[in-house]
Formats: C-alpha cells, structure tokens, sequence
C-alpha cells in the first residue's frame, strides 16, 4: 500500500495537536507551544508541496485516491482524493496556516496552547473539505470545520467577537444543514437505481445518475445556498464582514483566504457538476448575483474607515469574479476562477496578515488614525504596496491573471454581465489605492505613529514568501494553470453535456457577438506567457 | 427456570436495589457504606445477563420478551445507569441525602424501565410505568427541604397519574375492542377487522397516545417537564432526561410498531404534528430560558421530536434510528447533566447561564468536556449527536416525510444557538468575581471522561453501533 499522504495531511494536524496538550500552557512554554504548532504547518505544507510535485498534471482524474469502508451499511465511505481543482488549493492551505500562526504570533497572549490547536484542527478540517471525495464526508468536515472558526474567532478575537462568532456559526450552519438532507436524497435516489448497489455518497457514482429537472433543481438549491452563503454571494455577505473584522489575524488569513474558498469550490465540485441542467437554469441568477457583489462590495469598501472592514468588503467583491467564472461554465471561466480562489487567498491573506502588523504595533485599525507611514517604515509599506497592487490585479502580479481569464470567459457567455463586472476592477484600484495613500502617505499625522517599528525577522518571514509567490503566479502562470487544466475541461464537458440547452445558447452567442474567440478546447493560458518567461520548464 | 430467563437482568437489578435497602437498615448513622458500588453491581449483572440472552428471543410468562430490540434498550438503560450512578456521588455526599433509598429508588426506576423495553403485555408496560413513574417522582423531591423541589415532585405526580389514567383506560378500551393485553394478539385482530377503524379503536389508540406522549414529553404534553428538571438534582435529571425517555420510547414503539401498526394512516397524522410542534417548542422556548437545566429541560424535549420523527418514519431506517438515537442521546445528556451534577454545590447551585462564566480558566478539562456534549447535542460532527441526527433524518427523507426533516434540521440550528450559549459563557466570557467551583470527584470525573471518549465513538466509528441496532430491530418489526 502506498503512502497515504492524503490521509496524512488530515491526520498530522491533528496528532500535532494532542502532542501540544502535553506542553505546559504557562509563560514559559509559550514559544515552544508556537514553535511546535508552526513546525506541524510547515510540515503539512511540504507534504502539500509534495503531493503537488508527485501529481500527474495531464491527468484530469482523480489521484492519490484513497478508499475505505466507513459506514458500510449506507455507503459511506472514507473516500479521498484530489484532481486539479483542489490539488492547489491545499498547497494555498498549506501555505497559509504557517504565516497564520507566525502573524498571530504576538498578538496572542492568553490560552496559546488552545489557539494552536485550534488552528491545527482547522487546518486538518479544511484539508478534509478539499480532499473528501464522499458527500457524506465532505459534509462531515465542512461542519467539523465550523467549530475551531467559531473559537478562534470567540476567544481571541475583537471587542465584538461573541457576536460575530456566533453569527459566523449559525449562518454557515444554517445554510448547510439544507445541504445535508439534499446529499441524504442523493444516496436515497442512488439506492433506487436498479443494480446501482443500493445507497452511496460516492461523488464518482452519484456523478452517473441521472437527476430527474425538478429534483435536480431543489437540490441545486439546497447545494447552491450552502455554498453561496460560505462564499458569501451578495445578499447573503452580511455575516463576512462581522466575523473578518472581529477574528484575530490568523482567523481573518484563513478564513479569507481559505475557508471562503470553500465555497467557490463546492459550486465547482458538486454543484454545477451534479445537477447542470439545474445549474444552467439558475446560473444566470446566480452571476447576477455576483455582478452585485463585485460592485456593491467595491463600493461599500470604499467608504469603510477601518482597512480590516475595508478588506473584508473587498473580499465580496473579488470572490463575486469567482463566482462569476464559475457561472460561466467554460474552460477560461472556470480556470480563472480556480486561479483568482489562489489569489485571493495570497493577496487578501496577504493584505490581513499586514493590517495584523499595523494593529498589532497601534491597537487600531482606523484608517484615520495612520498617515505617512512610508516616512517611518519604508520596508512595511513596501510590502503592503505590492500586496495591494497583487489584490487589485496589476499585470506581472497574480490578481491580473485571475481576473483576465474570468472576464474572458464572462464575456464569451454574457458580454453584458462582463462588462459590469470589470468596474468592479476599476473599483477596487479606487478604493485600495485611496486607502493605501490615506494610510501610507502625506505627513506623519499623528504622532503616535512616529515611533513605529518596521518589520521584524519574524515580520519578513511572513510577507517574503506572499510577495514571491504573488510575483511567481503573476509571471509564470502556465505553472499553476498546468495541472488546473485537464480537470476542469473535464469538468466544463460534462457540465455542457448534462444542459444541453445551455450550450445552444452559448454556440448561438458564441457566433453572433465573439467570433473571435475560437474554439471553447483551446487552453486560454498561453496567450499569457510574458516574455521573461519563454524558459520555464515545461 | 427458562420462564424467568428474559427478566434475569431485572432480577439483577432488584436485588441490588432490596440490597441497598438492607445495607441502609443496618447502616448506622454516620457510617459511610459503599452503597453506590452495590448498584453498579448489579447493573454489571444485567449487562452481562443481557449479552448472553442476545439472540435468543427468550420469552417469559409470555408476556416479558427479551428480544434484541428490547436488549438493545436495556443495555442503554444500564449505561444510563451505571453514569448514573457515578454522577450520584458528590451530589449524594453533600446533600446529605439518604443514601440507600436515594439509590434504591434510581435501581428500583431502572429495573422498572428494562421491563418496559421488554413487555409485550399492555399491563405489564403499564405495570412497570408504574414503578419507574413513583421512584423518578420520589427521585425528584428528594431535597425535602427544597421547596421548588417538592413542588415539581408533586406537579410530576399529579399530572403523571392523570396520564397514567388516560394509559389505562386506553389499556381498557383496547382489551374491550380486542379482548386481549398482549401486543401481538392486538395486532393481529385489529389487521383482521374490517379496514374502517371503529370509534372505539381510535379512542383506545387516543388514549394509550396521550399516555406514552406524556413519558416522552411531546407536545403539548412536556409542561410537567421543565419544571421536574429544574427542581430535581442534576444528576437525578440526566437519569430522568435519558432512562424514562429511553424505557417510554422503548414501549411506545413496540405498542405503535406492531400492536398499532395497521391503524398508521391514522395516527400517522398526529403523530406527525405532535413530532413538528415538539421539535419546534423544545428548540424555541429552549433560547429564551436562563437556566441551564431548564434550558437542557427544553433540548431534550426537541430531542423527543426528532425520535418521534424516526417513530414516524418507521422503516428499517428509523426503527434503528430510535435505538441508536436513545443510545447516544444518553451518553450525551448524561455527560451534560454530569458536568453540572459536578459543579452544582450547596451555596452557588451553578444553574444560572451567567455562572459558568470563566469555567474555561478553573476547569479547563471540565468546560472542554462540557463544550463536546453541547457539540454533540446540537448535532456537531464527529460526535454522536451528528450520526444520530443524520440517521433520523435519512428515515424521515427516505420514508417521504421531508417537511418534517426540513423543520428538523432547521430546528436544530435554532437548538445551536442555545447550546453555544453556554460555550460563549464558559470560554468567551469573564466572569465578574472569582469563583471557586468545586473540585471534581475522581469517579464523577472519569464517568465524564468516558462518556465524552464514548460521544466520539458513536461520532467516528458508528460502524459497529449502527449494525447492531440495526439487528436488534430486525427480529421484531
């Protein structure tokens, strides 16, 4: 038997974090309690690399699968694996829970062994949600993962916590428990197929079934809400900005840049996959939806007076593109949309881990209460500069890529709706832009803030690896849209086979207003190789 | 002696509790006598009385069936018991309550449940609601000089014996319409007789309703139940809360199941209603209450809906689901109501929600075992609460009752908020002066730890649990 190294991303968060409940919680300990929390993460985050560097990218199946028996009497199963889609965002999972814990690092102060742990079981949870191949299991770590969240944001958060917490788990349960009976009526349905083997949550054996419309579109429904709350699309944001502003910083950091994506994700795994004719009834709906997100996000960010506020909106807008890509259901859409998950989960982690910086030096994160920073640490606002320029998609820089490949594959469906959603670009340079000059520039206001600190070791550790790797996704895109490919034309295929009706629509679009576009096979992603980059490995 | 095979786990169980009556007699005043360890004893005795009758569908008197399901039921009802027990101490200790009647009466309760799971005889359920129904009663007022105390006891009492009365006129009714007691005779004649029930049917399946609604505190039924709940010790609750509910829910299958299981388009419908307006009382009304026992009081009226719901479903599915729904209900509440059992002391009875405020600092093990059970009752995975959940609501969508799996779900967000209520108290909350909570007992303290390492069992590997709840209702049904 080979290595189970899916499994083991699960299971070595977890045995690292019984292993810290034999480390006193007292002053002493408290370096040791961060440093073998951070050593668990960096190792899970080589097995990540690992796993990515072991992964066959021309294969569009699943790989390192892993099967066993769970509750056999219902077909349940412990089921995992991962394909193109998820294999990425568990390197992004794996990358960030390490700079997670290095930004909290001083800003925790009481309960250090149980916050460790806490981000350990989220880590080993949210791992599960990308892996689990199971609907049973998948749903088993999507609730599982509410409850570390919930206490890493009740514990150690901001003055408002209870409140947000509460509201963060309720919402997201809320959404999801519908989910639970729509997965229950899957099995049920599979177990009616003559010779199907009775029940199954098996996501590669329910994919064959065939959904009767009317089913298929409450269970969309019930899949589509879940996911579109965790998102969060438009009108169901209001959770968001409560639970990121209230986290400490490593909740805000993986909670946007991880736990969001969970979301993104189960529309593209389940949702759209499992029930296309569905999903093509509601998917104009749906990106309706995000096209108001995007602006509405932009905009609401743009008057916030707290920059982690500011942030959070301005994750509704960038995760509206997502969805938007999503909705589109072609090869570009869906790539982007795959590609900008990574990138809002480096930019938007980024952008949290460096307001944790400011807050953690002057205990505010009123925008009014900086002013002329780059005067007193030059090295900081460099760092921010290019995180913030990473976020509102600056060629070179990976948010460009992201949105390109969206807005191509929103404009080969609906030219309409691609148009509106790239004011939210133009939006988002204004609002980050201003907020970056309010803070960053002029004269050094306030006199608090002439004695800050500027980066410390542990500081460069943290925001040298997001600034590479948002040059890298910026430059050589092609490595990370390489192993993306095959599985979401697969995806994208089967998709367009299940909703036969959509791909009429869109051959009709297609030849009437951009028939410049070519084939919907071709792969988008060379017409994005910069030149400095003619001698990547292939 | 193969007539007395199927209540030799009763049997066990009595004799400890007439042993605990004894060695109180003989006792003198101020001698400390290992009372509690006699009663585990005896509850050894059945578990191990039950595991060898498995399978063998023994009968007694005809009107005893230690069948599986029944088995199943009474294994429950021993780890009911047995924490029980383990919880007793302290609470016992310092309310200076009397010893040996204190656990005479919980052994003589469970005996009285183990025979509801197993009789097949109207009477003789009735019969054994009977000793369960005085000893809890008795259980509840125990604090003699604790005036909300007897006041429950009596509330308890009273509206306890009018549902006993509506029982044993269904009893009548049912013995008038079929000349028979036994649950299969029942059955049987009522299948034969013509296809329209008479009025007389419908009264005696009215009646015996009322009566196993009232045990099971369905709405609108449970008035009597957040009082009891609050005014008894908390150990005494858990007991309550899990046992009487697992025996009720044991005898209200069997009679529905099989005895009135051809009249199903008719109570189907009530049943029906009474499931969602449980579920929907007991998640709602449960937000709104400060004390935690009150507020348990309410949660395990909602967890009395969601069994009615796998009642209701009644296939394969929510026959087991019932069975392994009690089980991990048990340990869980149990757990829950240990934990306050464990800080409830004389001076400060730690009932409020505001008193649990900072328990995370003192106890930290303590609020970290009561955060599992609180998880675990609002349906968190991977605990048992989750699978039970999940189970229950598979019967209630396979069997096509899937509004009343979309308010069960619902419901149970609802029932969250209350549950992380406490959590908010216990980790997020400072308290406003320092508080002593008492120490743990040793034994209290491992009880709690196995039910927690139990919780998580049934939430990972409910494999083994599963299959065997789903044997026991095979031989049956």
């Amino acid at each position: 038997m080979p290595f189970p190294i899916l499994t083991s991303l699960i299971v070595v968060p977890i045995v690292g974090a019984i292993l810290l409940l034999l480390v006193k919680d007292d002053e002493q300990h408290r370096t040791m309690l961060r440093i073998g929390a951070f050593v668990v993460t960096v190792l899970v985050f080589l097995q990540t690399l690992f796993l990515w560097a072991r992964f066959d990218p021309a294969s569009a199946d699943f790989q390192f699968v892993e099967r066993h028996a769970w509750i056999p009497a219902f077909g349940i199963s412990y089921f995992v694996g991962v394909d193109g889609i998820s294999l990425l965002l568990l390197v992004l999972t794996g990358f960030l829970t390490p700079l997670a814990l290095l930004g909290s690092w001083e800003s925790v102060h009481k309960h250090t062994r149980a916050f460790c742990m806490f981000v350990l079981l989220l880590e080993s949870a949210m791992m599960g949600v990308f892996i689990a191949l199971d609907l049973f299991l998948f749903y088993v770590f999507w609730d599982a993962m509410l409850i570390p969240m919930y206490f890493l944001i009740g514990i150690w958060g901001y003055e408002r916590r209870v409140y947000a917490a509460v509201k963060f788990i309720l919402y997201t349960m809320g959404g999801s428990v519908l989910m639970l009976l729509a997965i229950l009526g899957l099995a049920f349905l599979h177990s009616t197929v003559p010779g199907a083997g009775g029940y199954s949550f098996d996501l590669t054996r329910i994919d064959q079934l065939q959904i009767p419309p009317n089913l298929q579109f409450w269970f969309f429904l019930a899949f589509a809400l879940s996911f579109a709350i965790k998102v969060p699309v438009f009108p169901f944001h209001t959770w968001l900005p409560d639970a990121h502003v209230e986290a400490p910083t490593a909740g805000s950091v993986l909670l946007a840049g991880v736990l969001l994506k969970m979301g993104t994700y189960g529309l593209v795994r389940f949702a759209f996959p499992l029930f296309p004719l569905a999903a093509s009834f509601f998917a104009p709906y749906l990106a309706g939806l995000a096209v108001i997100g995007i602006v509405y996000g932009a905009l609401v960010a743009m008057v916030q007076p707290d920059m982690k506020k500011l942030v959070a909106y301005s994750s509704v807008s960038h995760l509206g593109f997502v969805v938007l890509g999503i909705t589109a259901m072609n090869v570009q859409g869906v790539q982007g949309a795959v590609y900008q998950m990574l990138n809002h989960g480096i930019s938007t982690g980024g952008l949290f881990l460096i307001v944790g910086m400011l807050s953690d030096r002057r205990h505010t994160r009123l925008i009014a209460e900086y002013g002329g920073l780059k005067n007193v640490v030059p090295r900081l606002v460099a760092a921010f500069l290019i995180i913030t320029l990473s976020s509102i998609g600056l060629p070179g820089l990976n948010g460009f890529v992201g949105e390109f490949l969206i807005l191509l594959g929103a404009f080969r469906w609906s030219p309409r709706l691609a148009a509106c959603a790239a004011t939210g670009i133009v939006l988002s340079a204004a609002y980050m832009l201003w907020m970056f000059q309010r803070v960053n520039y002029g004269p050094v206001s306030n006199q608090k803030n002439a004695g800050m600190m500027d980066l410390t070791p542990r500081e460069w550790v943290v925001v040298v690896p997001i600034i590479a790797v948002a040059v890298l996704m910026g430059v050589l895109p092609n490595l990370f849209l390489r192993p993306i490919e095959p599985s979401v034309s697969r995806l994208v295929s089967r998709v367009q086979a299940g909703a036969p009706a959509r791909i009429q629509a869109r051959a009709r679009l297609r030849s009437e207003i951009a028939p410049s576009f070519g084939a919907a096979s071709q792969p988008p992603a060379t017409s994005y190789q910069a030149p400095a980059t003619s001698d990547q490995p292939r | 002696m193969t007539s007395l095979n199927a209540i030799v786990p009763m049997l066990c169980v009595t004799a400890a509790a007439i042993a605990a009556m004894i060695a109180e007699a003989f006792r003198s005043p101020g001698e400390r006598m290992p009372i509690g360890p006699l009663g585990a004893i005896g509850l050894t005795g059945a578990a191990i009385a039950s595991a060898l009758l498995w399978d063998h569908n023994a009968s007694s008197f005809g009107v005893v069936t230690a069948d599986n399901f029944g088995l199943f039921v009474t294994w429950v009802l021993i780890v009911v018991g047995l924490l029980s027990l383990a919880f007793s101490g302290p609470t016992v200790a310092r309310e200076r309550l009397p010893q040996g009647e204190y656990y005479a009466l919980m052994l003589f309760a469970i005996a009285g449940m183990m025979l509801m799971a197993t009789a097949s005889d109207l009477l003789v359920i009735f019969l054994a609601l009977e000793v369960l129904s005085l000893a809890v009663y008795v259980l509840t007022g125990i604090r003699r000089d604790s005036a909300t105390g007897i006041e429950a006891a009596l509330k308890y009492f009273l509206l306890g014996a009018f549902s006993s009365a509506f029982f044993l006129y269904g009893i009548a009714f049912t013995y008038g319409v079929t000349g028979s007691t036994r649950l299969d005779r029942i059955g049987s004649l009522i299948a034969a007789q013509s296809l329209a029930p008479t009025p007389m049917q419908l009264l005696a399946l009215g009646l015996l309703f009322v009566g196993f609604a009232f045990k099971v505190s369905a709405v609108p039924f449970h008035m009597w139940t957040p009082d009891a709940y609050e005014a008894a010790p908390p150990a005494v609750t858990g007991f309550m809360s899990t046992g009487v509910k697992a025996a009720a829910f044991a005898a209200f299958a069997r009679v529905f199941l099989t005895a009135f299981e051809p009249l199903k388009a008719q109570w189907g419908p009530v049943l029906w209603a009474v499931a969602a307006a449980t579920m929907i009382v007991g998640s709602v009304v449960g937000v709104t209450q400060s004390s935690v026992k009150r507020m348990l009081a309410y949660s395990s009226i909602a967890h009395g809906g969601y069994l009615l719901v796998a009642l209701l479903a009644a296939n394969d599915i929510g026959k087991g689901a019932v069975l392994f729904y009690l089980l991990a209900y048990a340990v869980t509440n149990l757990g829950a109501f240990g934990v306050i059992a464990v800080l409830d002391n004389a001076d400060r009875p730690n009932d409020r929600v505001r008193d649990y405020a900072g328990l995370s600092n003192d106890h930290p093990g303590l609020a970290a075992l009561m955060t599992i059970f609180l998880l675990s009752l609002g349906g968190f995975p991977p605990l048992a609460g989750f699978i039970a959940k999940w189970y229950v609501f598979s019967a209630a969508v396979k069997a096509g009752y899937t509004w009343l799996a979309i308010l069960g779900v619902l419901t149970s967000v609802v029932a969250v908020f209350f549950y992380l209520r406490i959590v908010v108290m216990m980790y997020m909350t400072p308290s406003d002066q320092p508080v002593q909570f008492p120490a743990v007992p040793r034994i209290a303290g491992f009880a709690l730890v196995v039910s927690a390492v139990v919780v998580l069992y049934l939430g990972i590997l409910p494999t083994r649990v599963l299959n065997w709840a789903a044997a026991s209702i095979s031989t049956i049904f």
